[in-house]
């Protein structure tokens, strides 16, 4: 029993050092005081951080935010990322050629494509305001970025175009384990599509939704380039979600132990989250 | 004779350093492609100039130079020189080398401007930590043609005309008066016009506490705000940047533009040299006007392994004739005395500049860089107050005791270091 504990004991070690390690000291600073700026004034604070969190106002509008461009990214992500594996999993004219283009966001860098929203949502040289006021979603041609009741859309819109392969991706390769048996014999059962739909291909994929669904959420409540590139969480903090703030208490301020402080948090409300996640697949799938 | 000394000097050179070659690190952060290329050139001439002497340049976009320069100095990976803002110099001060000795040493080191000298050694007032390579000062760029349509007689010269005017074009379809900038590096145009309306430029009184919530510097702080809400600036200015505004201002949707030398690049490519011009920020109610001066410089760390052959890289980037070079393909005042008779800086565009310089209603503000905290004062809490303010959640008075609190505790702070 114990020997093949100890053929993968090099990798559970290599795991150890890079993750775990790092992993604790991250942690362990959330209890001390570490600022750059500072540097004489460190030392263990114990929960000092966390109760400056508490009435943190900022803390409580990032955590808000972080909830709406998680829940928008992923909806938007997920439905449009699940038609478009249901339509790339039939024979269509030219598929090879949509394929291609459908993974295109993927391969660009998130950079560059934050910039490039940014630009786009510009109505000096995008086109994006002015379309949107032609179709009488806009008053005027205006950006979205600088108004704060919009400017979410923004970073949420080009994760959704960002995004939405991932799901693509994952659920057609889904898609096409399913036996194609099931549907000949639905039909010869006189099924409708949309009772095989229901019937044969939600439930396949299922487990498939439920890990891919958490594993994005996760992704996408860390995930702040897009959000800094594009707006560095203003105007007036209304797209600081989370991660932008860690970002900004660490780097800008440079006050690393109240960052790992709101890290924490973070990594508290996730591992929640997977938990919950994690329970309702099992039961949802019952094999 | 001469010319047998320098090749022994140089074969002596080639000698000592063949074994191991020196090589320099020399760090960017404000960075583009084309400023990389000048400053690739000034130091292929410092190569050639030094056998045997290598330097590596590391360019960090702007953007996030300072994060990824802090985490390169605390990791201890340390430049010998270093492109070195105002505004950091504050933090590493301690560690830069004191070049007061080498600059009296030096043959170019009288000629370098009072300001140039001032600026350089604004950390404490008397160690030079670097020498400036030149300045990023405001002043005004217009666009003739939008003025004319809206009936406004020349450029503004006093804060009512520059309201009025920016009025004026407002009332064009889908035109504004000011280029706002209410997003990243927004600071300095609230500082200007809180100075303006206050008429006076020191940032704390003798008691050591700020002047930005006195009376006269929040109506500069309200004159901004009631700009953006009179829709005087556009909607979205309140997220705009630098490259917005610029992009604003050359695209013609915006009058008014209050920048620094380095804009006139982007904007002369795209614009008519007869269609815009430059004229000094306009004054406040007391005559005065008190454009931000702002500056980077090259400085080198005490860790150098050479100290004098880093001395000797900063000196060639900083002699005339390079810096001169430096200056009209970067976009900054140049430091060197005699600079402004070069025929480049005589342009219609560039008379706003020096004539801020010479005239006396302008007094030039120098931020207080010094401060530990300034660059998360200017790039957080301003930032994201600023915006509350311009969209009408805090007033100008709650931005200007914020803000006051802040820099009054900062300085206290600094001051008990001293």
């Amino acid at each position: 029993m114990v020997e093949p504990y100890l053929y993968l004991s090099p990798a559970v070690i290599v795991i150890a050092l890079v993750m775990l390690v790092p992993l604790a000291i991250g942690i362990s600073y959330a209890f001390q005081a570490v600022n750059l700026l500072r540097p004489f004034q460190t030392g263990w604070v114990g929960f000092e951080n966390f109760q400056a969190l508490w009435s943190d106002r900022k803390f409580w509008l990032a955590l808000t935010n972080t909830f709406w461009w998680t829940l928008g990214s992923i909806i938007f992500q997920f439905f449009l990322g699940l038609g478009l594996a249901l339509l790339l999993n039939t024979r269509f004219y030219g598929k090879r050629l949509v394929q291609a283009l459908v993974f295109l966001p993927w391969a660009v860098p998130t950079f560059l494509s934050a910039l490039t929203w940014a630009w786009l949502f510009n109505p000096t040289i995008g086109p994006l305001p002015h379309w949107l006021a032609a179709l009488g979603i806009l008053s005027e041609p205006f950006n979205i970025l600088g108004d704060p009741n919009l400017a979410m859309w923004g970073p949420i819109t080009a994760n959704v175009w960002f995004g939405i392969p991932f799901f693509a991706i994952t659920l057609l390769a889904a898609l096409q384990s399913i036996p194609g048996e099931l549907y000949e014999a639905a039909e010869i059962d006189g099924a409708s599509t949309w009772q095989k739909f229901t019937k044969i291909t939600l439930p396949f994929l299922a487990p498939m939704i439920a890990i891919t669904v958490m594993l994005r959420t996760i992704w996408i409540a860390n995930f702040a380039d897009l959000i800094f590139v594009m707006t560095g969480g203003g105007p007036a903090n209304s797209t600081q979600i989370l991660s932008t703030y860690i970002f900004t208490t660490a780097f800008r301020k440079l006050d690393f132990g109240y960052a790992s402080a709101i890290a924490v948090a973070l990594l508290g409300l996730l591992l929640i989250y997977a938990a919950v996640l994690l329970v309702l697949r099992r039961k949802l799938v019952k094999i | 004779m001469k010319r047998l000394f320098g090749a022994l000097s140089a074969l002596a050179v080639l000698a000592a350093t063949s074994a191991h070659a020196e090589t320099l690190k020399l760090v960017e952060v404000i960075t583009s492609p084309e400023r990389t290329e000048v400053l690739q050139g000034l130091v292929d001439e410092f190569e050639a100039a030094n056998p045997g002497t290598e330097v590596e340049i590391v360019s960090l976009p702007w953007g996030q130079a300072f994060e990824k320069f802090a985490t390169m100095v605390a990791g201890g990976d340390i430049p010998d020189v270093v492109e070195m803002p105002d505004r950091w110099a504050g933090i590493y001060k301690d560690r830069l080398v004191d070049l007061n000795d080498k600059i009296a040493g030096w043959e170019h080191g009288s000629t370098l401007t009072q300001k140039t000298i001032d600026m350089g050694r604004q950390t404490d007032g008397k160690t030079v930590r670097m020498i400036p390579y030149g300045f990023y000062l405001r002043a005004l760029f217009y666009n003739k043609k939008l003025l004319e349509e809206a009936g406004v007689e020349g450029p503004p010269r006093t804060m009512e005309e520059f309201m009025a005017a920016s009025k004026a074009v407002s009332e064009l379809d889908g035109k504004y008066g000011y280029c706002l900038r209410g997003g990243p590096g927004g600071l300095n145009g609230w500082i200007m016009m809180a100075a303006t309306m206050n008429g006076d430029n020191t940032f704390f009184d003798e008691n050591g506490k700020s002047t930005l919530n006195q009376p006269g510097s929040v109506e500069g702080i309200q004159f901004l705000i009631d700009l953006y809400q009179n829709g005087y600036a556009p909607k979205d200015a309140v997220s705009w940047g630098f490259n917005e505004i610029v992009a604003g201002f050359y695209s013609g949707t915006c009058a008014f533009l209050d920048q620094d030398p380095d804009a006139l690049i982007a904007v002369a490519k795209r614009m008519d040299a007869e269609d815009f011009a430059v004229v000094p920020m306009p004054v406040g109610p007391g005559g005065k006007a008190f454009p931000t001066i702002g500056f980077a410089g090259w400085a080198m760390f005490d860790t150098t392994k050479d100290e004098d052959l880093s001395w000797k890289l900063i000196a060639h980037l900083s002699d005339p004739e390079a810096n001169k070079t430096w200056a009209k393909r970067v976009g900054v005042i140049p430091i060197h005395e005699g600079a402004e008779q070069d025929p480049h800086f005589k342009t219609e565009q560039f008379a706003g500049w020096f004539e801020t310089l010479n005239g006396e209603q302008y007094i030039p503000t120098v931020m207080p860089t010094y401060l530990e905290q300034f660059g998360y004062f200017a790039d957080s809490i301003a930032l994201e107050t600023s915006q509350e303010a311009l969209l009408g959640q805090l007033s100008a008075q709650e931005v200007a005791d914020q803000w006051a609190e802040f820099l009054t505790e900062e300085y206290g702070r600094w001051k008990e270091a001293q």
